[in-house]
C-alpha cells in the first residue's frame, strides 16, 4: 500500500494541526515583528527628525551669532577710527584750510587709519569728503566703481538713524565687496570694505555638514554669500524661498528640504539648507537596518518555531501512528483487521469509477479447525502469520489486504495488469499463484501437514459496485470453490440458474 | 534535542553580551584635523582673487592644510607689515618686499632659512645668482617671484591725438606737459616711491653720482638734494605730473593722465581699463637726457619675494605651500605675468607653453631686459624714512613755507639722523 493511502485520518488530522500551528505562529511573528520594526522606525525616525532639525537650527544660529558677530567686531573697528580726534574735526571741504596744513593733517590721519587696517583685510579703511577728497586706505576697485561720486554713493548707504551708519553689499552688482558706511560729520562719511570672500570663515562649516549649503541674502533673497561660489549674486532658488518666505527664525522640514533662516544685521538673512535626503540619509541607512534585522529575525523565528513544532509532534505522530496501526491492523499478519478493510474497500470503492477494474479476492483456508485441533493453536497461528506473508508477497502496495475471518482474508486488488494482459488472466494468475503457494507449504512438527486455500474472486464492477455487493459475490464464489473440493479457485459468474460458475 | 538547547542557550547569551557590549562601548569619532598655515600678500584686486583661488587650489591638493589669509592693497600695508614683525605675529608664508630683507633680517635671521627645507622647497628651478637677491648674511631667507623696475608708461593713443610722440627725454616731458595740460591732462603721474626713483633717476643723471656710495651711505649733498627737490616741484609746477598727494590711479583710467611711471608688475593694474578701451599703452624708453642714456640712474629689482617666517611651527607645510606659489604649473597659470615674467624656471617654461608670455607687463620685462644700464636697486632707496621726509622736503617748497636750499638741508639733516651720510 502507498504510504498516502496508508495515512490514517488521525495523523492527517495532526499533519493538519501542525501546518495550522505553523502557519498561525509564523503570522504571528511576522505581524509582530513588523508592528515593532514599524514602531522602531517611526519612533527613530521621529528622534532623528527632532536632533536634525534641533542641530540645523543650532548651525543656522550659530552662523547667525558669528555674522552678527562679524559684523559687531567690523562696527567696533569703525568707530576706533573715531579715536583720532582729527578724524572727526578735519574737513577737507572747509574752504578756509590752510593747503599746507590739510596736507599734513591728511597725512597724520592716514597713518592713524593705516595702523587700524591691521585690525583685518580690508579693502578700504578711510575717510571720504564731499569734495571726494579721501584720506586713508581707498582701493582702486572702489575708487574705480564710485567714480567721482563716491560720496554721494557712500552717503546713499547709511540707513540707520540711530548710528548714522549702514551696510551695503552688492553695490552695482559688484559682490566682491561689502561695505560699511558711518557719517563722521555733514561733510565726511568713513568707508570700511571687505571682500565677501573674508565671510568664508564667518560660515565655515564643520566637515560633517559639507553638504550644507549656508547663504546670506538680503531682504529680496538675493545671494550676496553662499558656499557654493557660482550662486552668488543670484536670488535665492525659489524652493527654499517658499519654505521660509515671511520668516525671521524658524526652521522648516519635509520630504525635499531642511531649510533654517534667521535674520542678523539690517534685513539681512542667513539661510542653511540642506536636501532632506542628504541629511536624513542615516535614517535611510538605519530604516534598512531595522527591516533587514526584522525579517531576519521573523525567518528564524519562524524557522525556529517550524523546527520545535516537528520536533514536538515527532513523538506524538509517532504515538498515535502506533496506536493507529495496533486499532486498524491484524496484530498475527500485519495486515487490515476486518474493520479497517471494510471501511478503506468500502471507501475505494466508492470513489472509483465505473470504467475502473478491481477483484475481490477472499480466500479461507482449509481445514483450518483441524490444525488448531491437531497442532494447537501456536501453530495454527503460524499458519494464519504465513498467509499474510504470502498475501503481502503476492499482491503489491496499491491493494487492500485484511484479514476478515478467524481464517478468512480479503484483497481488494487495485493494481492492473501491464502490457496487454487481461484483467481476468492478471487475477487468475494471482490465484493461480496463490494455491501454489499453499501447496508447497506444509506445517506441523514434521512438516508433514498439508495445508491449502480455497479462494472466490468477483469483479467490480461486473459483480457488484459496493463491497457488500463484491464481497457477497466472492463469497458464493468461494462456497463454490470449497464445493468442488476444496484447494482451488473460483469466479464468481451469475448463470441463468443462478449458480456460481467454477474454475 | 539536547543539542538544539543548548544551540538555543548559546545564541541567547552571545546576543546579551553582544548587547552588553554595545551599550557600554565608546563611541570615538575622529575630526579631520587639519594644519594651519598662514599666507600674507598685498595687491589689488586681481591679484587677490587670482591668490585666493590659488590657495584654494593648493588645499584641495592637501586637504590636511587650511591656509588662513592675509591681504590688503599696497596702501598701509608696509606699516601693517611692520606691526606684524615686530609683535611676531607675522604670517607664516609672506609676500615681501626686497628692502625689508635689510630692514627685519641683515643678519639672515629676520626670516627662516629656506636651504632648511630645500627637501620640499624646489630651489633648483632658481639661479645661484637670482637666489643672491633674498640671502643675506649666506641665509637665504626670501626667493624672487620676478624682476621689477620702475617704467614709463605712455598712453600713445591720448600722445598721438595731441601730435605728440613717445617721450624720452626730461624735455620731452616737458614739452608734452605743455600741449596736454591745456587740456587739463598730466603727460605723466606716479605714487609716492615711483615719483622719488623718478627724481633719483633725474639728480643722477645730472650730478653723475650715484644716491648711495658703495658703502650703502648716502652720497648725496645737500646741493644734490636741492636738485631733487626742485625737479620734483619743476614737475608739478609745469604740470608734467600731479602733486603725489593727489595722485590717484583712478586719473590714469578715466584719461587724466596719458602717461604713469610704474612698476613692470603694475602695468595691468594701472592700464588695464584703458587696454580693455582700446587705448595703446607702450612701454617706453627710460626718462633721461638723451635717448642714448637711457636706463642710466634707474634701477632693477626683484619685483617681490616670498618669505617664511623665522618663528613658523609647521615649516614644512610652510615651504609646500611655498614651493607651490613659486613652482607649481596651475599657480604659474593663475599668476600669468601678473607680477612679471616669473623667474622660476618651471613657471617660466608653463607659461611659454601656454603662449601667456604677452601683453604689457611682458613688454615692459622685455624694456628692462634688454637695457643694459640698469643697476641693482639698494633695499634701502625703498625706505619710507628716506621718502617721506623728501615728500614733506618738497611740500614745504611747494607751498612756499621754505626755499628749495633750505627744505635741501632740512631733509639732509633729517637723513643723517637715520642713516650714514658721506
Amino acid at each position: 500500500m502507498a504510504k498516502k493511502e496508508q495515512s490514517r485520518p488521525s495523523l492527517k488530522k495532526i499533519r493538519g494541526l501542525q501546518l495550522s500551528m505553523i502557519i498561525g505562529y509564523a503570522v504571528i511573528i511576522i505581524a509582530v515583528i513588523c508592528v515593532v520594526t514599524n514602531l522602531a522606525v517611526k519612533k527613530t525616525d521621529a528622534v532623528l527628525k527632532n536632533k536634525v532639525i534641533s542641530m540645523t537650527s543650532s548651525l543656522n544660529v550659530q552662523m547667525k551669532l558669528n555674522m552678527d558677530s562679524y559684523i559687531s567686531r567690523m562696527e567696533t573697528i569703525g568707530t576706533l577710527a573715531f579715536g583720532t580726534p582729527e578724524a572727526y574735526t578735519y574737513d577737507a571741504t572747509d574752504p578756509d584750510n590752510d593747503e599746507y596744513e590739510a596736507l599734513n593733517t591728511e597725512k597724520a590721519i592716514t597713518d592713524k587709519l593705516y595702523s587700524l587696517c591691521i585690525m583685518d583685510n580690508f579693502c578700504d579703511y578711510g575717510i571720504v569728503y564731499r569734495n571726494n577728497r579721501t584720506v586713508g586706505k581707498i582701493s582702486n576697485g572702489t575708487s574705480s566703481l564710485m567714480g567721482d561720486t563716491m560720496y554721494e554713493e557712500l552717503s546713499s548707504m547709511i540707513t540707520r538713524q540711530r548710528t548714522h551708519d549702514g551696510w551695503c553689499a552688492g553695490y552695482k552688482g559688484d559682490l566682491k565687496r561689502i561695505y560699511y558706511v558711518k557719517r563722521v560729520h555733514d561733510n565726511a562719511v568713513l568707508v570700511m570694505s571687505f571682500y565677501t570672500s573674508e565671510l568664508e570663515s564667518v560660515f565655515d562649516n564643520p566637515e560633517t555638514l559639507a553638504d550644507m549649503d549656508i547663504r546670506l541674502v538680503d531682504s529680496d533673497y538675493d545671494i550676496l554669500y553662499s558656499s557654493r561660489d557660482e550662486e552668488t549674486g543670484r536670488h535665492l532658488p525659489r524652493t527654499i524661498i517658499e519654505r521660509i518666505e515671511g520668516n525671521t527664525s524658524a526652521t522648516v522640514m519635509d520630504n525635499a528640504y531642511l531649510v533654517s533662516v534667521n535674520s542678523c544685521v539690517d534685513d539681512w538673512y542667513v539661510i542653511c539648507s540642506i536636501p532632506t535626503r542628504i541629511i536624513l540619509n542615516e535614517k535611510n541607512e538605519m530604516q534598512y537596518y531595522i527591516y533587514t534585522a526584522g525579517l531576519i529575525a521573523a525567518v528564524l523565528a519562524v524557522l525556529f518555531g517550524t523546527m520545535m513544532s516537528i520536533r514536538l509532534t515527532r513523538p506524538v505522530k509517532r504515538a498515535v501512528a502506533a496506536l493507529d496501526n495496533k486499532a486498524s491492523n491484524d496484530q498475527l499478519t500485519g495486515i487490515f483487521n476486518k474493520q479497517t478493510f471494510n471501511d478503506r474497500t468500502s471507501d475505494r470503492l466508492d470513489s472509483s469509477l465505473s470504467i475502473e477494474r478491481h477483484a475481490l479476492i477472499l480466500l479461507d483456508l482449509d481445514n483450518f479447525k483441524g490444525i488448531n485441533d491437531t497442532l494447537g493453536h501456536a501453530y495454527g497461528d503460524k499458519v494464519l502469520a504465513k498467509t499474510g506473508s504470502i498475501l503481502r508477497a503476492e499482491f503489491s502496495t496499491e491493494d487492500f489486504l485484511g484479514r476478515v475471518g478467524g481464517d478468512e482474508f480479503c484483497v481488494l486488488v487495485n493494481s492492473s495488469p501491464s502490457g496487454d494482459t487481461k484483467y481476468e488472466d492478471f487475477i487468475l494468475e494471482k490465484c493461480e499463484t496463490l494455491c501454489n503457494a499453499y501447496r508447497a507449504y506444509y506445517s506441523g512438527d514434521k512438516g508433514d501437514y498439508k495445508i491449502s486455500a480455497s479462494i472466490g474472486v468477483s469483479f467490480f464492477p461486473e459483480d457488484g459496485s459496493t463491497f457488500d455487493e463484491l464481497y457477497a459475490a466472492s463469497d458464493k464464489a468461494l462456497y463454490s470453490a470449497k464445493k468442488c473440493g476444496k484447494d482451488s479457485y473460483v469466479f464468481y459468474s451469475k448463470d441463468e440458474s443462478g449458480e456460481v460458475a467454477d474454475e | 534535542m539536547k543539542a538544539l538547547s543548548r544551540a538555543v542557550a548559546s545564541a541567547a547569551a552571545a546576543v546579551m553580551l553582544a548587547q552588553c557590549g554595545c551599550a557600554g562601548k565608546q563611541i570615538v569619532h575622529s575630526q579631520n584635523e587639519q594644519t594651519v598655515i598662514s599666507l600674507a600678500w598685498w595687491g589689488n584686486d586681481p591679484r587677490t582673487e587670482y591668490t585666493l583661488e590659488a590657495v584654494r587650489v593648493f588645499e584641495e591638493h592637501h586637504p590636511d592644510i587650511k591656509v588662513r589669509c592675509n591681504y590688503s592693497e599696497w596702501s598701509g600695508y608696509e606699516a601693517r607689515n611692520r606691526i606684524r614683525m615686530a609683535s611676531e605675529t607675522e604670517s607664516d608664508v609672506m609676500q615681501i618686499n626686497v628692502g625689508w630683507l635689510d630692514d627685519f633680517s641683515k643678519d639672515g635671521t629676520g626670516y627662516y632659512d629656506l636651504n632648511k627645507v630645500s627637501d620640499v622647497l624646489d630651489l633648483t628651478n632658481f639661479s645661484e645668482d637670482t637666489l643672491k637677491y633674498g640671502t643675506r648674511n649666506g641665509v637665504l631667507n626670501a626667493i624672487p617671484i620676478a624682476m621689477n623696475t620702475e617704467t614709463v608708461y605712455i598712453n600713445k593713443t591720448m600722445y598721438e591725438a595731441h601730435g605728440l610722440s613717445i617721450p624720452q627725454t626730461w624735455d620731452d616731458m616737458f614739452a608734452a606737459a605743455d600741449v596736454l595740460s591745456k587740456d587739463g591732462i598730466y603727460p605723466l603721474c606716479g605714487a609716492s616711491k615711483a615719483i622719488w626713483l623718478y627724481t633719483i633717476a633725474y639728480a643722477e643723471q645730472k650730478t653723475g653720482k650715484s644716491f648711495f656710495d658703495e658703502n650703502g651711505a648716502i652720497a648725496f649733498t645737500p646741493e644734490e638734494l636741492q636738485v631733487m627737490i626742485e625737479f620734483y616741484v619743476d614737475m608739478v609746477d609745469r604740470k608734467v605730473i600731479p602733486k603725489i598727494e593727489d595722485f590717484k590711479k583712478v586719473k590714469v583710467e578715466n584719461g587724466t593722465c596719458a602717461g604713469a611711471v610704474a612698476w613692470v608688475s603694475d602695468a595691468i593694474n594701472y592700464f588695464g581699463s584703458s587696454i580693455e578701451n582700446g587705448d595703446e599703452i607702450v612701454a617706453a624708453d627710460y626718462t633721461a637726457f638723451s635717448p642714448s642714456d637711457s636706463g642710466a640712474g634707474w634701477y632693477e629689482k626683484p619685483a617681490t619675494l616670498y618669505a617664511m617666517s623665522k618663528n613658523t611651527a609647521h615649516p614644512e607645510e610652510a615651504a609646500m605651500l611655498l614651493d607651490f606659489l613659486l613652482n607649481n604649473k596651475e599657480m604659474a597659470l593663475l599668476q600669468g605675468v601678473e607680477k612679471g615674467i616669473p623667474i622660476s624656471k618651471s613657471a617660466q617654461s608653463c607659461l611659454d607653453e601656454a603662449g601667456m608670455l604677452s601683453g604689457l607687463q611682458y613688454e615692459a620685462s622685455v624694456v628692462m631686459d634688454n637695457n643694459n644700464k640698469l643697476r641693482e636697486m639698494s633695499p634701502l632707496i625703498e625706505n619710507t624714512s628716506l621718502i617721506n621726509p623728501f615728500n614733506d622736503a618738497a611740500n614745504l617748497v611747494l607751498y612756499d613755507k621754505a626755499t628749495a636750499e633750505e627744505a635741501a638741508q632740512q631733509l639732509y639733516d633729517t637723513y643723517a639722523e637715520s642713516f650714514d651720510v658721506t
